[in-house]
């Protein structure tokens, strides 16, 4: 998100709970955002809506691959190298995960399709809202193909971080081996980069996507399509 | 006086409540301010988290030569004014926002 308005910066805060997900706030207006979508819900600046741009998850041998230029801000919080939790604060594996009761007061109707705690990949253009479980991703051999507004789009889990995510490619069909997930053409993903039969690096392009539970993106987008 | 052309305003009129009937019929795209309802809003868990205001940064390749970070440890990756920064997602479930400046232009990650 670029949080500039009108020209001056804007600081945020989570300022409390709505539809069981955090709430923005910013400090000069108090008005509230919505997290997800950069809109403003609350306050003087309803209605204005913040640049969104994609967060990507990866791990440092991905990310090296994908630019090794990369730079890195490191806070003062503890953290656990590898690929595990020291606060157990967001942990997608744990299936068995329960909202907590302050968080299911602020629940609006819940679309009762999925499975509240349900995770998945939510996608969203102008026109399309869509979330893909990954248990649907990983039951059809952990990618898919789908096609948006006319275009190919590839869904992936990952093989390092178990993590879905998607990109406009055009393709039918991906095997995975071991690291990699070969295409077609021979183009592969491999840490999480295209590269062409050449081996060279391939810029994508991939929607505004999210890795999230279904309740929040179910309430975020109603009547959202599910791919199952 | 000019007459009014009933069999055009009709047609007009039959358009217009077609048009309306769809965009009703459509759900809302996102949650937005007409829906947002601030009596469901709570400040529960206000000032738990401290929100990460980033004023320096390291190469990722330093993290690493400095065993600060490993080749597995996960991370959120936004793209900046000057170039991709990464963040320890271990950090940011703690955080939840941060913020920052790239060559004078903002940016901000929430997660």
């Amino acid at each position: 998100m670029v949080p500039t308005i009108e020209g001056k910066t804007y600081n945020f805060v989570n300022s409390g709970l709505y539809d069981g997900l955090f709430v923005l706030e910013d400090k000069e207006t108090r008005t509230l955002w919505s997290h997800m979508t950069g809109e403003g819900l609350y306050g003087p600046h309803a209605s204005y809506k913040m640049p969104v741009s994609n967060l990507l998850q990866m791990n440092v041998a991905q990310a090296m691959a994908m630019d090794s230029d990369m730079v890195i801000a490191i806070s003062d919080r503890p953290y656990k190298n590898g690929t595990g939790f020291t606060n157990g604060r967001w942990n997608p594996e744990n299936l068995d995960a329960k909202l907590m009761p302050a968080f299911v007061e602020t629940l609006g109707d819940e679309d009762e399709r999925l499975d509240r705690m349900a995770m998945g990949l939510g996608i969203w253009t102008d026109d399309t809202r869509r979330y893909y479980p990954t248990e649907t991703i990983r039951a059809r051999g952990k990618y898919l193909v789908d096609e948006i507004e006319g275009r190919k789009l590839l869904i992936v889990l990952d093989p390092l971080t178990s993590t879905p995510t998607a990109l406009y490619w055009n393709t039918d069909e991906a095997t995975i081996e071991g690291r990699d997930i070969l295409l077609d053409d021979g183009f592969k993903i491999s840490n999480g980069v295209l590269y062409d039969s050449e081996g060279e690096l391939v810029e994508v392009e991939r929607p505004q996507q999210l890795f999230t539970r279904w309740y929040g993106f179910a309430l975020t987008f109603p009547g959202s399509e599910i791919i199952e | 006086m000019k007459q009014l052309d009933w069999s055009y305003s009709r047609e007009a009129l039959i358009a217009i409540f077609i048009v309306l009937l769809v965009s009703l019929s459509q759900p809302a795209f996102s949650v937005t301010p007409e829906t947002f309802d601030i009596n469901r809003y709570t400040t529960t868990g206000a000032g738990t988290f401290e929100t990460f205001y980033v004023d320096k940064t390291q190469t990722l390749r330093s993290a690493m030569a400095d065993d600060l970070v490993d080749d597995e440890t996960l991370l959120l990756v936004t793209s900046t004014a000057s170039g991709n920064l990464a963040l320890i997602r271990d950090q940011m479930s703690f955080h939840h926002i941060a913020q920052g400046s790239s060559n004078a232009l903002d940016w901000m990650v929430t997660f």
